[in-house]
């Protein structure tokens, strides 16, 4: 490569918009050959549609697009993909009941004489994964459902190879992998650049960002911020570029007041959808003024757990009680006006109508609770007083309560999920990760709120993967892992590193062995804004469920 | 090469995101210019078999509303249409699909007519009986209705058994078993034809405005009064706001405290009693006895493409049922007044058919299948 050869791919002046929202806002940005590129920001920045319209997913309303220095303007992914640029979603798409072989060459079939020519393709394909040490085409007659996440990201990857893709955008490949995966992914990645492929990273992950990128592009609010050197940067300037402001993650001074228990679950065990025991056996209290954390790795039956309290999941065995009372056979509904609300898991498929304007979605949940509802009929204007008075006291954006729910922000949707749950003063919240995606101005306003609401007396289960989350917020911590509390600790006085082993499942008087695992991921999270507390384990798009 | 799928997405992402998108008022301009379209080449394809298409098209308006008895005719199959309508609008606005109504309408009937037949011994003669056999007749038809659509729903929700496939089974099962009942047990000594009993004097519902005695403003207000109703609970009550929003978004539904499964089964049972409603007012104010079942127009299929029309909003199904009554009604005066052949008649009906409701059907495939982009 000479110095003065065109970057890969160079984007000037893009902008995009969806309806009032500006995703992208003039990005420049500029891929240079055989280096790696990562994209960092904060959900919602507008990464991801930067790198949908590079691929042809959307159409930029200004901008130009050039690769190889040509000026290109793709109309469809398939424009992309013959100019040599392949990207792997988040979510996959791969079919799952085909075999590996068919999902890579799925779309460009070597034919012979009319009929696939699975000879050739398997040939191709063991080439291919040869020169990367793919270990891909150990599975190549295996239908992609039984693989893990982390084999069917680098059938992705190969696809994309095979496809004769030069630059590779990866839209935030760690987040389905396990630490031993994404470190696998990283060392992939370096070889792909020395291979002579560029690659795009898209990642709100400081640490991943650091390790394995060459430049740093920071969007934030659809702007590109800033490029620097990975060498050249640290942590600390990143977050404080992506955020736009020192953020202050300490813990709020708050004194205990002790208070009457208000959701208890005793001897809880529960079954996941496969029927498997999940959750097994699990004592909890929650009082007045406290806020229990739960910590662990996704997938460790913290969903099945929280359905069993909000009552979307029946127990197998153990009981639910509710200041006092028993609500174990107690459905969602019926819990739900007895004073237990929930901030769902996942705000998009549960906690919000994305095609519901915000008045009708103030009333989701709501729609047997007076004022709003009165023996079975709706009282549509109290309803539209209540969403203007979640979207008041939340600043909810756009202050409109005609605006659908699916054209707001992530952190827009989430604030009014919040508000709109505990609206009807209930006794408990649930609050699973009711910071997911969030920006960061949002995420303060929540936790203050949260905190607001345990001195006015709220029990709150607090589930997250965000140990600075848990550690600024709860008052005691429990770690889950395989569907048991392994231990209970006190937010202030236990690290990080501490944390990270019980979620791995080490009791900490196991001393001599933290030693010798306590490497890895976990250390690099320590102290970090935005640190997640380890990459979510989740086996499907949508976690466990 | 390679490129073209592509194109072809592209070009079918941007259709579908346009019709996404469409505001009420385009829906409806789109609905207007579809039918209006297919009327056209209905036109085309009469002139093209040799037939002139404007003496066509002036029997399609002579026989819809060209007189006092074209347009009873016409209202009365208007209200047949509105009736099964609903009934598949409400379904398809909680995201069940009940393909059955047929089938519940068959059965809504000849429960109407039996319930009617075996009663009327026990009542006394006169006004005051027919008014209460009719009432009567209604609910067992309302009740037969509801249960045979209840069975499918339950087999939904607590055995993951496709609502299509099995409604579909239960039609031809109402059809077969109707319709040996009424040419067998059922079917009197000295009667011709296939068919039941007569309902006794004094059952029906009057005439009140037009003397045809096949059509009732009665039975048209039954129908309307039905669909107010129903839009009123579906916009008005928890349990319309229940449904409709399990039929947007199943998962938010379900954690807002709805219990999937109840909301399946009575919505399949609400829909089955409004079909079985249109079985009712076949049996006693257009028939006045029930007849093979295979002989039954299809109002229960093309009830599907008036609720689509009117974009399975209860309100917009009269309208829609207006359109497909005039052409029911047009069809049978030209069948019996021109030489165009039935065959031609059928397939422009279908033509119109096709066109009126595919916008609607592929803006609900777009929305099931991501086509036209995700939002947000």
């Amino acid at each position: 490569m000479t110095a003065d050869a065109p970057p890969a791919v160079r984007l000037e002046g893009i902008t995009k918009t969806f309806g009032d929202v500006v995703a992208n806002d003039g990005v420049d940005f500029r891929l240079e050959r055989e280096s790696i590129h990562a994209l960092l920001g904060e959900n919602g920045s507008g990464k991801t549609t930067l790198m949908n319209v590079l691929y042809g997913l959307y159409d930029q309303d200004a901008g130009t697009i050039r690769v190889d220095g040509e000026p290109r303007s793709f109309d469809s992914p398939q424009d992309a993909m013959a100019a040599g640029i392949g990207m792997i979603h988040q979510h996959f798409q791969l079919v799952e009941p085909m075999t590996v072989l068919q999902n890579v060459v799925l779309g460009h079939e070597p034919v012979d004489g009319g009929l696939v020519d699975e000879d050739a393709a398997r040939e191709e394909i063991e080439a291919l994964c040869d020169r990367y040490g793919f270990d891909v085409d150990d599975h190549l007659e295996t239908p992609v459902e039984e693989l893990d996440l982390g084999t069917r990201q680098r059938v992705e990857i190969v696809k994309s190879l095979y496809r004769g893709a030069d630059t590779l955008i990866l839209d935030e490949p760690t987040a389905v992998l396990t630490p031993q995966e994404v470190d696998g992914l990283l060392d992939l990645l370096e070889e792909l650049r020395a291979s002579g492929r560029s690659l795009i990273f898209i990642s709100h992950k400081l640490e991943e960002v650091l390790a394995a990128a060459d430049r740093i592009t920071v969007l934030r609010d659809g702007r590109a911020v800033d490029t620097v050197a990975a060498a050249d940067t640290s942590r600390q300037e990143l977050a404080r570029m992506m955020v736009g402001r020192e953020v202050s993650f300490d813990r709020p001074a708050r004194e205990a007041i002790p208070g009457e228990p208000v959701l208890e679950a005793e001897e809880l065990s529960v079954a996941g959808d496969r029927g498997l025991e999940r959750v097994s056996e699990i004592d909890l209290t929650v009082r007045e003024h406290e806020i229990l954390g739960i910590a662990g790795v996704q997938g460790n039956g913290q969903t099945e757990l929280i359905e069993a309290l909000t009552g979307h999941r029946v127990p197998d065995a153990g009981r639910v009680r509710l200041r006092g009372d028993d609500v174990t056979d107690v459905g969602r509904r019926r819990r739900l006006e007895a004073g237990i609300a929930a901030i769902p898991e996942d705000r998009n498929a549960e906690g919000l109508v994305q095609e519901y304007d915000l008045v009708k979605n103030a009333l989701l949940g709501n729609q047997t609770v007076p004022p709003y509802a009165n023996d079975g009929w709706l009282d549509w204007s109290a309803v539209e007083a209540h969403a203007e008075e979640i979207i008041e006291e939340f600043d909810v954006h756009p202050p409109d309560p005609s605006a659908t729910a699916g054209s707001l922000s992530g952190g827009n949707q989430q604030k009014f999920v919040v508000g709109r749950e505990i609206g009807h003063d209930p006794d408990a919240l649930i609050a699973a990760h009711p910071t997911r995606g969030v920006d960061v101005g949002s995420l303060e306003f929540i936790h203050d709120r949260l905190l607001e609401l345990r001195e006015e007396g709220l029990a709150i289960v607090l589930i997250s993967s965000k140990l600075d989350e848990l550690r600024a917020l709860a008052d005691r911590i429990v770690v889950m892992y395989e569907g048991t509390f392994i231990d209970e600790v006190d937010p202030t006085g236990t690290s990080d590193a501490e944390l990270g082993l019980l979620m791995a499942g080490q009791r900490l008087d196991e001393g001599a062995e933290r030693e010798t695992n306590g490497r890895s991921n976990l250390e690099g999270t320590q102290s970090e804004s935005d640190a997640e507390a380890t990459v979510d384990r989740r086996t499907g798009g949508d976690g466990e469920r | 090469m390679s490129d073209d799928p592509g194109r072809v997405r592209g070009a079918l992402d941007r259709v579908a995101a346009r019709l996404l998108d469409a505001s009420v008022y385009e829906r409806v301009g789109i609905a207007v210019g579809s039918t209006g379209l297919a009327l056209l080449i209905g036109l085309v394809v009469v002139a093209a078999a040799g037939h002139n298409p404007l003496l066509f098209a002036q029997q399609l308006v002579v026989g819809s509303v060209g007189s006092t008895g074209a347009f009873t005719r016409t209202l009365r199959f208007t209200t047949l249409f509105i009736l099964a309508g609903v009934a598949v609008a409400i379904a398809f606005r909680a995201g069940v699909f009940n393909i059955g109504v047929q089938g519940q309408l068959i059965v809504g009937g000849i429960a109407c007519v039996l319930s009617i037949l075996w009663l009327a011994p026990f009542v006394p003669n006169g006004t005051l009986g027919g008014v209460g056999l009719t009432l009567v007749g209604l609910l067992a038809a309302v009740v037969a209705g509801g249960l045979y659509a209840a069975l499918p729903g339950v087999l939904k929700a607590y055995y993951g058994a496709n609502e299509i496939i099995t409604t579909i089974m239960l039609n031809f099962i109402a059809i077969g078993i109707v319709g040996w009942a009424v040419d067998g047990p059922l079917r009197p000594e000295d009667a011709r034809s296939v068919r039941t009993e007569y309902l006794p004097e004094g059952v029906g519902l009057p005439s009140v405005v037009f003397s045809d005695p096949n059509f009732s403003i009665l039975g048209l207000g039954l129908a309307l009064g039905v669909v107010g109703v129903v839009a009123v609970g579906m916009t008005r009550t928890s349990f319309g706001y229940d449904m409709v929003t399990s039929g947007y978004q199943a998962s938010a539904a379900t954690f807002s405290g709805v219990d999937p499964q109840r909301t399946i089964v009575a919505t399949m049972t609400l829909s089955g009693m409004v079909a079985g409603l249109v079985g009712a007012v076949f049996a006693i104010m257009v028939q006045g006895y029930f007849i093979d079942p295979s002989g039954i127009g299809t109002y229960g299929f093309d009830a599907i493409a008036v609720s689509l029309l009117a974009a399975n909003n209860p309100v917009g199904v009269v309208p829609a049922s207006l359109l497909f009554g005039a052409l029911e009604s047009s069809g049978s005066h030209v069948q019996i007044h021109s030489d165009v052949p039935v065959q031609l008649i059928d397939g422009i009906v279908g033509i119109v058919v096709l066109f009126v409701a595919a916008p609607e059907l592929f803006r609900m495939l777009a929305k099931r299948t991501g086509l036209g982009g995700e939002k947000g």
